[in-house]
Formats: C-alpha cells, structure tokens, sequence
C-alpha cells in the first residue's frame, strides 16, 4: 500500500563510461579547483583511493557532497544531498537530479583531465540515504515510484527507462534506473530545467 | 531549495523514538541533554567553550579545514559559508567536524560493526576510521545529526562519551587478549571493569586533560603499550602461602607519548585484582586534585608524577585510598568475568590448510597468530590507514558470523581481528575476504603503517602524515614480497605534529610533522625518529635525527633500508644497527638524497603529499618570504640545529652530561637567532640573549604558537634556570627533547613573522626596521 513519504536526503549517481581512464589524483586536483567559486557551500576534498567498494575522492560540501564513487564495484559520480529539503517529493527528486547531471557535464568540460570523464547518462543509480526516512522495502518502492516515474519521464521520456529495485534489506532504500534510449546529459540537462 | 533544520528533521525524530527503549537510561539521559544543548547553542545560549568541552566529552571533534581560504593551485580565495561558519583551526562549532566511537579494549560484535557502517553511509562519508587507541572515527559529520548517531549506537551497546574532552578516554587493552600465548591471563573483563566503572564516574569529571588508560596481558609483547599510558596495568600473579594462585597487576603511572615523552613509572609490582578499582579510583582522584588545571600543556598525569617523585606519588594517592568509601563495585565485577570468556563458533582445525597458493601461505606468515587454544587462530585484517568502506565493512560483518562468534576487535595499528577462526577455515576465511579486497599480507609489518589524521582532518597538522604513509605504502608493496626479513618487519609510524598521536616514538622508523624555511619558502618537513621499541609494551622509546622535506622520504628510507642491510651485523637489530652507527653517519648517508631542490629547480617539493596547494605563505594569503636575503636568524637557527644534533651524539656515547649542556646552548644560539632580527649586536652571553629574547619574544607572546601557547618557550626558560645542575639521564634526555621543540618552535616563530609582516627591498620587516634593525651582512 502507498503512502505519503517525505523523500529526503537524497543520493544520485551516474556512471563513467570509461572508469578505466579514471585517474584520481586528476579529480582530486580538479574537485579542489571547485572549492573556491562554486554556488555551493564545499570545504574539503578527501582522497580515498587505498579503499575499495566507497568513496575514491570526495568533494565535501556543507549541504552536499560529490564524489568519484566506486561503491556497488562500478566508477561514477555520486551526489548526495545531506540536509532535509523543503517542497514536494518531485521538486526534490528532480532537483537532486539536475544537480548530479550539471555537476558531471562540468567535468565532462573541465580542462584538468589526461583523459576527459565521459558519463552514461542513459543509466542512474537513485538511492535514500536515511533508513528512517525510507526503509529499503517494497512499501517505500511503492511510495517512491509515481513521483520518480514523473521525473525520469520527464528526463528521458514517457515509458523510455526502466526502474529496478535493489531488494537488499541491508542497503539503503536504492533503484536502478535504465533508459532505453541514449540520452547525452545535456539532453537531460535541458529537458528537466 | 531551502534546507531545513537538520536537528529536529522527521529522521532525527524517528530514532528518537524507536530507540528510547532500547537504550540504557543513563546512556539516553547523556544524550537528551546533549540534544538541548545543540539547541540552546544555535539559540545562542550557551557559550563557546562551555559547549566545546561538552560536545567534546560526548566525542564530537572539530576538524580542520583552511582557515576560511582554499587554494585553488593558482589563489587562495575566501569561502562564503553560511551563518558565520568559518574554517581553518578556528572552526566555527557547527562545521562539520569528527565523531570518535568509543570502543573499550577494542572490542566490537558484527551488529555493531554494521550500525556503525549504516551511520557512516548515512551521516559521514561511508568510511570508517579506526584509530591508534581502538576507536572508530567518522568525519565530516554534522552536530545536528549527532543524537541521532548516539541514540543509534547505544541500542547497541556503545556510549561515545569521554571518548574526547578531559575525561578517561578509551581503555584499551591487547587485541589477542584470552588467546594470547604468553599472557598470564586474560584481562579482557578487567579492562570492560575499568571502563564501566569509570564511565561518568564523578571522581574522573574534574580533571585538566586527558587521562588514559591500557591494559595489558605480559610484560615482553608489544600489544597493550602500557609504557605510553598514564595509567598501565600488566597482569600479573602471585602465588598465595595456601599455594593457590592470587591475579592482580603490576600498575604504572604517568608514561606517556606527545611532544615529551615519558616512561611510566612502577607504582606498585602487584595490586590483587579485587584492589585494582580502588587503586585505579585513588589514583584519578590524586590527579584530579592535585594535576595541573590552568597551563593545559603541564596537565597531564606524567607532569604531576615527575614534578612529585613516584615515591610521594604513591604516597599521596596510597593516603586517598585508604580515605575512599567502599564501593561494592570494586569487587562486584569479578563475579562477571566468565561472561568475557569467548567460544569458538566451529569446531577447532587441524593446521593451516596446505594449498598450492603462494599468496595465501604468505598472508598465513604475516596476518595469522596461532591462538593458545589449539586449532585456532587469529586472523589480522590490515586495513590501509585504517579505513574501511561501509560496504566492506558489512561484508567483514558477515563474513565474522560465518566463521567466529562475534569475537571482533581493533588494534592500535589501525586494524581489525577475528579471533577463535578455526585452522581449517583459514583458507576459506581468505578467499572470503580477497571478495572484499581485504586479503591484504603484511600486517604488523613495513606496509603496515600507521598514520594520524594529520592535515588532512586535524587542527594541529603540520605536515600531511597519511598522504606521507599512503606514499610510502604503495612503494613499498611494491618490493614487500623480495623484501629482506630484517627490513619487511620493521614498523613505521607518522604523525603530523609533534603531538604523536601516530605513535612514532614506539616505531623502528617514526616520522612527525614540522615545516622547514628553504631559500624563503616554507617546505613541508618531517622529523625522522628512529629506533623505537613497539615490543615491551612500547618499551623505549626512538630520538629524532633530523628534519627530511616530505617529498624527499621515500628516497631516504630506501637508503637508509639499503644501508641497514648492507651494513648490519648478522642477527643485528634495526635499533642495534641505528646505535652502533649513530646518528651523525645516518643522516650524512642520507644527505644526497635529502637535499630540497631550489624553487625554480623543482616546485614538487613545495606541496606536500596528497595536496595541490603549494605548502607555503600563499596559502595564508601572502606572497614570498625574504627570497634569497638569509638573514642572521637563519644562521642562528641553523647553528642550533647543528649544536643539538652534536647533543644528540653526546647523548648516544652515554655522556649526558655534556649533551644536555649541548642541549642548552642550542637553545640559546636559537634565541640568540631571533633577536637578531631586532638587534644583531646581541651579545653571546647567555643572560644577555635571555633577557632580550625574553622582552621581544615572550613578554610581547611573539614566540608564542597559537596552540602550544608559552609551552615551548618556557622549556628554554626551565633550561635556563637549571643549567648547569647535574641531571640523571632521564632528566637529561627530556632537556634534549625540549631543546628539539624549542628549536623547532624558533623555527615556526621564524616563518610566522616572515609570513605576517611586510618586507622591504632589504628583506626587513616593517615593525624590525622600525625597532632599528639592520640588514644582515651574511
Ligand atoms: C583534532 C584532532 C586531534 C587533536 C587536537 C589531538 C591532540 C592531541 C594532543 C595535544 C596530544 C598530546 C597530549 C599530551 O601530551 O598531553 C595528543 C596525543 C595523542 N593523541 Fe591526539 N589529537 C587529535 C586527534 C587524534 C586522533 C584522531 C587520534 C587517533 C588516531 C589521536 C590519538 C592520540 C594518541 C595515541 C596520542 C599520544 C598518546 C598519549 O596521549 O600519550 N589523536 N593528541
Ligand atoms: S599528531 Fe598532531 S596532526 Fe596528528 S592527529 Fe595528533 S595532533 Fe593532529
């Protein structure tokens, strides 16, 4: 049975389509570049690179946090909202959305990488970092979906993506989202402003 | 989109109430009012520093971010933070900051393992952090959020109170304890007593710093450091006149690592085990009354027993104890013991499993101990730098359940252990953990090396300590396999301030932070100390040697392992070696491989590891020192450094005596330095270079560190007073450990003045000139 959920702090994330070119000590340098005049509030950069299946670099904000996440085994990059949001869920969801796909088409752009990063944009990973706010069960899929559904077709098209659930109850409540299309972030980008 | 209060969010509230039950009264009390508190703060109620020992003793730590600028490889910029948050060490208290969890004697279940790595997914940056005292850390944790982690962490059995603040910290043991071959018996419930019972206890909320407390199983093995600790307890057991066999402790007090260091002093050769509680109360209430209070460098425990003597030490505290009410509680405990006697969860094995995998059958040699329960054994998973991912974290959760019984614990090396696995399980334990990429060989060895937040999170970083330890890691995994025994088990341990939190005083090879003026630019620095003692419960402890750039380590250590090989004698230990060679020849060895490269030469040596901000002035918002001007001072500081290195090797031969007067000069040639960037007609005499650096420097606080305070000043003043007095050797070697800090404080005085006054075309500050200084002749 549905019901209503105050979706908050909400994590996305998008893959690299070439993780093997990936250098972090690039990113590191490039991530501390943003500090200075990024709209957000970022105050650090953190380097784990000697871990595996986490975090490899982290831009750590006051309200936000991007990274170049190898979490679940695959490179991309994961943003993650940390404090609560006020609007509706959808408001929120697409929000989080367009701040994953701008922040990856600026480094799409960035000019401090050997090899540029080249993002998937066709395959999203969603995830509610609180397990008091959204328990990973098919009830909070249930309440989840219609809202999420309404954003990823605005995004990538009515009926044109996929939405999996991740049933594992000891992971946080999280979705794999498919296009069936190729969409380019800028595609996407434009669609949701 | 507008953000919300994150204190009273729906999650926060959640917690609050699917937990209240779950959690120990007094435990949820503490955390209640640690919430009003976060709330009466934001209103402006409560006052910052009030709120600092509070947030403090609940373990919440601030962290370091850059004063406010970050460097950007080109300028440094200042950061618009919301509300007042600033960075830098002056950290506003609502910046996200560091929570350390408390775990005593290192023990921890697979259910606590997995909360902790939900709270760092959902509250830090899914890495959990274990530290050189058996905690687990998290950062970058909002304050707000921090109630709700308690609450989380209590219905599981963990307080994070006094796990900072001036209080009992964590009480840590060894990590094989109750399977340790050479232990007189397992101290693992008398170290879970000691904690409980001191926990909020009211006799431990007076103190003026920290007090710490570790326990250990024997004498000889390495594991529970007891000789760094302001209170140690080594097992021990006395034969009764009716021929039973009685348990208690031999009890030391006021060791001690940080920027001095101290061995711990015998109190008593036994204290019976049902006396240990009153022993250990008397002893906290001693230093709570009569411990320094006000100068917070003099406050510990190790001060108090040295300014009185061992001898009226005990005295005093023998006199409070027989004062002490009875408390049920000092002999309540024993009965519980059993509860900490561990099971194993499959039957016991017969051997390590032969296989055909090299790889294994060398993590068998460096990460597996053979338990004194036969067919058992204990398994270490090295974690890099002490860091494991949320994931991995529940991978190793499950991985425990399916070969121990929840007999989990962290080691001061940054580890973790799984004991009672089985022999015949080993194998297959190791092809679990190769799915979680922690397989890794090399445990307690020369890969292996422990590192303190350094920079990276910690206010009082000098130089980067885990980028230096990642570095040095990666290289030398590289060779690790070839590698002669005699260099593969050495240890090496980094700090990044002279506060040794990284413990590199008990490592072969030990490194702390200090930053180094070349050609007018600061230059990340190490102080390498060498030939420390890890084994005899962190026995004796290394002497620093010199100052080597960061960038310029990895060279040096292969060096000096390469000379270690080729020159020792056969069966010679690293510390043996490091004796009958003496420092002079090691670090002249060294020297073409230590040497920093002029700016315009090589720019890499001016950022430090893992940073991509040039490690000097510009990040403070200022241009280039001096440049090529070298100033009296320099001269001054150098000669110092040269005088205390000559003390050093005085102190080597055994001649004391004369290195502590070496000791002393070195310190006057340093002060004589500084005033001369005020009067280079300062007299050798060294009443007169006291009397004037005591005017222009410490009157006027401009030698004094924004953290340090007057301590390091006050060494030379101590020095001073004293010279001349006949010194043993332990009051010998701390005058030469001072003289290195005041040294190295005369240094950064050095480079803070350079860096905060306006120079001239002669390279004079403004203020010197105006004090009627004239340009050095050098
Ligand atoms: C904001 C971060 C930190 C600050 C400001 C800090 C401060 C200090 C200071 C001032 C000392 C010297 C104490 C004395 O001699 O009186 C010290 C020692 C020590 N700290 Fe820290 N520390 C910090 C983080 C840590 C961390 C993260 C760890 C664990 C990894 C740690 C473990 C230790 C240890 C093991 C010692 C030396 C042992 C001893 O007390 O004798 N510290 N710390
Ligand atoms: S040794 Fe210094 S830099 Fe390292 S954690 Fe301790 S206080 Fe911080």
């Amino acid at each position: 049975m549905a019901y209503a959920m105050d979706l908050q702090y909400l994590n996305w994330k998008v893959y690299l389509e070439n993780p093997a070119e990936a250098e972090p000590h690039e990113w590191f340098k490039v991530l501390n570049g943003w500090i200075p005049d990024s709209p957000e509030v970022f105050v650090d950069v953190a380097d784990y690179q000697h871990v595996q299946d986490g975090p490899v670099v982290i831009l750590v904000g006051h309200y936000l946090n991007l990274s170049l996440d190898h979490t679940g085994r695959r490179l991309g990059l994961l943003y993650d909202y940390k404090h609560p949001m006020e609007g509706s869920n959808e408001e929120k969801l697409k929000s989080g959305l367009l701040g994953l796909l701008r922040a990856a088409k600026r480094l799409e752009d960035e000019s401090g990488f050997g090899k540029k990063p080249k993002f998937k944009a066709g395959e999203l990973r969603f995830i509610v970092n609180s397990r008091a706010v959204a328990p990973n069960s098919a009830e909070t899929l249930d309440a989840v979906k219609p809202e999420l559904a309404k954003v990823l077709a605005r995004a990538f098209g009515e009926g044109a993506f996929a939405i999996e659930h991740i049933a594992d109850p000891r992971q946080r409540f999280m979705v794999q989202v498919k296009a069936t299309g190729n969409p380019s972030l800028a595609d996407l980008i434009q669609r949701l402003a | 989109m507008k953000a919300l209060d994150l204190v009273s969010s729906p999650a926060a509230a959640y917690w609050k109430q699917l937990l209240s039950d779950r959690v120990n009264p007094k435990w949820r009390e503490d955390i209640d009012n640690f919430e009003t508190d976060i709330v009466l703060k934001k209103r402006g109620k409560i006052e910052d520093k009030l709120f600092a020992e509070t947030r403090l003793r609940m373990g919440a730590y601030g962290q370091r971010y850059d004063n406010g600028h970050r460097h950007d490889g080109n300028e440094s910029r200042t950061i618009p933070f919301p509300t007042d948050l600033n960075k830098g060490p002056e950290t506003k208290w609502d910046a996200p900051g560091m929570e350390r969890i408390k775990l005593p004697w290192g023990g921890m279940t697979a259910q606590q393992l997995e909360v902790i790595a939900e709270l760092a997914e959902e509250y830090s940056d899914s890495i959990l952090h274990v530290t050189t005292r058996q905690d687990i850390q998290l950062h970058y944790i909002h304050i707000e959020n921090c109630p709700s982690m308690f609450r989380r962490l209590a219905a599981v059995g963990i307080t994070t109170r006094e796990a900072c603040g001036n209080s009992v910290r964590n009480v840590t043991a060894c990590p094989i304890a109750g399977v340790c071959r050479d232990e007189a018996f397992d101290i693992t419930g008398y170290a879970n007593a000691v904690f409980a019972y001191l926990l909020g206890h009211p006799d431990v909320q007076d103190f003026g710093r920290k007090f710490k407390i570790a326990l250990s199983g024997c004498k000889h093995n390495p594991c529970g450091l007891t000789n760094i600790h302001d209170l140690g307890l080594i097992a021990a057991v006395r034969r009764q006149p009716d021929g039973s066999i009685k348990r208690g402790f031999e009890f030391y007090v006021g060791g001690g690592l940080g920027a001095v260091t101290y061995d711990a002093k015998l109190f008593t050769d036994f204290v019976a085990e049902d006396e240990v509680l009153a022993l250990t109360q008397a002893t906290c209430r001693v230093f709570a009354r009569l411990g320094e209070k006000k100068k917070r460098h003099r406050a510990r425990i190790k001060f108090l027993v040295a300014d009185m003597g061992i001898d009226k030490f005990r005295e005093a505290v023998l006199e409070e104890r027989a004062k002490l009410p009875a408390d049920p509680r000092w002999t309540d405990f024993l009965a519980t013991l059993p509860k900490f006697d561990e099971k194993a969860a499959r039957p016991a094995g017969k051997g390590i499993p032969k296989t055909n995998d090299a790889a294994f059958d060398f993590w068998c040699l460096t990460n597996v101990y053979p338990q004194k329960q036969d067919g058992f054994a204990t398994v270490t998973v090295t974690l890099p730098m002490g860091d494991i991912t949320s994931n991995q974290a529940r991978g190793l959760a499950s991985i425990a359940r399916k070969y121990i019984q929840d007999t989990m614990r962290t080691t001061v090396e940054q580890n973790i252990v799984l004991r009672f696995v089985s022999e015949s399980d080993l194998y297959d334990l190791y092809k679990d953990l190769a799915t979680i990429d922690l397989h890794q060989a090399g445990a307690a060895s020369i890969v292996d090396i422990t590192a303190c937040p350094g920079t990276d999170t910690c206010k009082l970083g000098v130089s980067s300590s885990r980028g230096l330890a990642a570095e040095l890691r990666t290289r030398l995994a590289t060779k690790f396999v070839q590698m002669d025994e005699a260099v593969r088990n050495l240890r090496i341990k980094v700090s990044g301030c002279f506060n040794s939190c990284g413990q590199q005083h008990i490592a072969d090879i030990g490194f702390f932070g200090i930053s180094r003026n070349v050609g007018g630019y600061i230059v990340p620095h190490f102080q390498m100390v060498l030939g420390g003692q890890f084994a005899n419960n962190g026995g004796t402890y290394g002497l620093a040697v010199g100052g080597i750039a960061s960038k310029a380590i990895p060279a040096a250590i292969d060096k000096l392992l390469d000379l270690y090989l080729t020159r020792k004698n056969k069966g010679e230990t690293f510390r043996a070696w490091v004796e009958r060679t003496g420092k002079a020849v090691i670090m002249q060895s060294l020297g073409d491989v230590t040497a920093v490269p002029a700016y315009d030469a090589d720019k890499s040596f001016y950022t430090d590891w893992g940073s991509v901000r040039e490690y000097n002035v510009k990040d403070k918002g200022i241009g280039e020192c001096a440049g090529e001007v070298v100033s009296l001072t320099d001269f001054g500081l150098k000669a110092a450094d040269r005088e205390v290195f000559e003390a050093q090797l005085k102190f080597d031969t055994g001649d004391w005596q004369t290195g502590a007067a070496l000791a002393y000069k070195a310190m006057v040639y340093a002060a004589q330095g500084l005033v001369k960037m005020y009067n280079i007609d300062v007299p050798d005499d060294p009443e007169k270079v006291m009397a004037e650096w005591k005017e222009r420097f410490y009157d006027t606080q401009k030698f004094f560190d924004p953290f340090a305070g007057p301590r390091f000043a006050q060494f030379y003043i101590h020095a001073h007073e004293q010279r001349g007095a006949q010194l043993d050797k332990e009051k010998a070697s701390r005058l030469l450990q001072e003289a290195l800090l005041f040294i190295e404080a005369a240094h950064s005085c050095n480079l803070r003045l350079s860096m905060g006054i306006e120079k001239g075309k002669d390279g004079i500050a403004a203020d010197i000139k105006a004090a009627g200084a004239k340009p050095a002749k050098a």
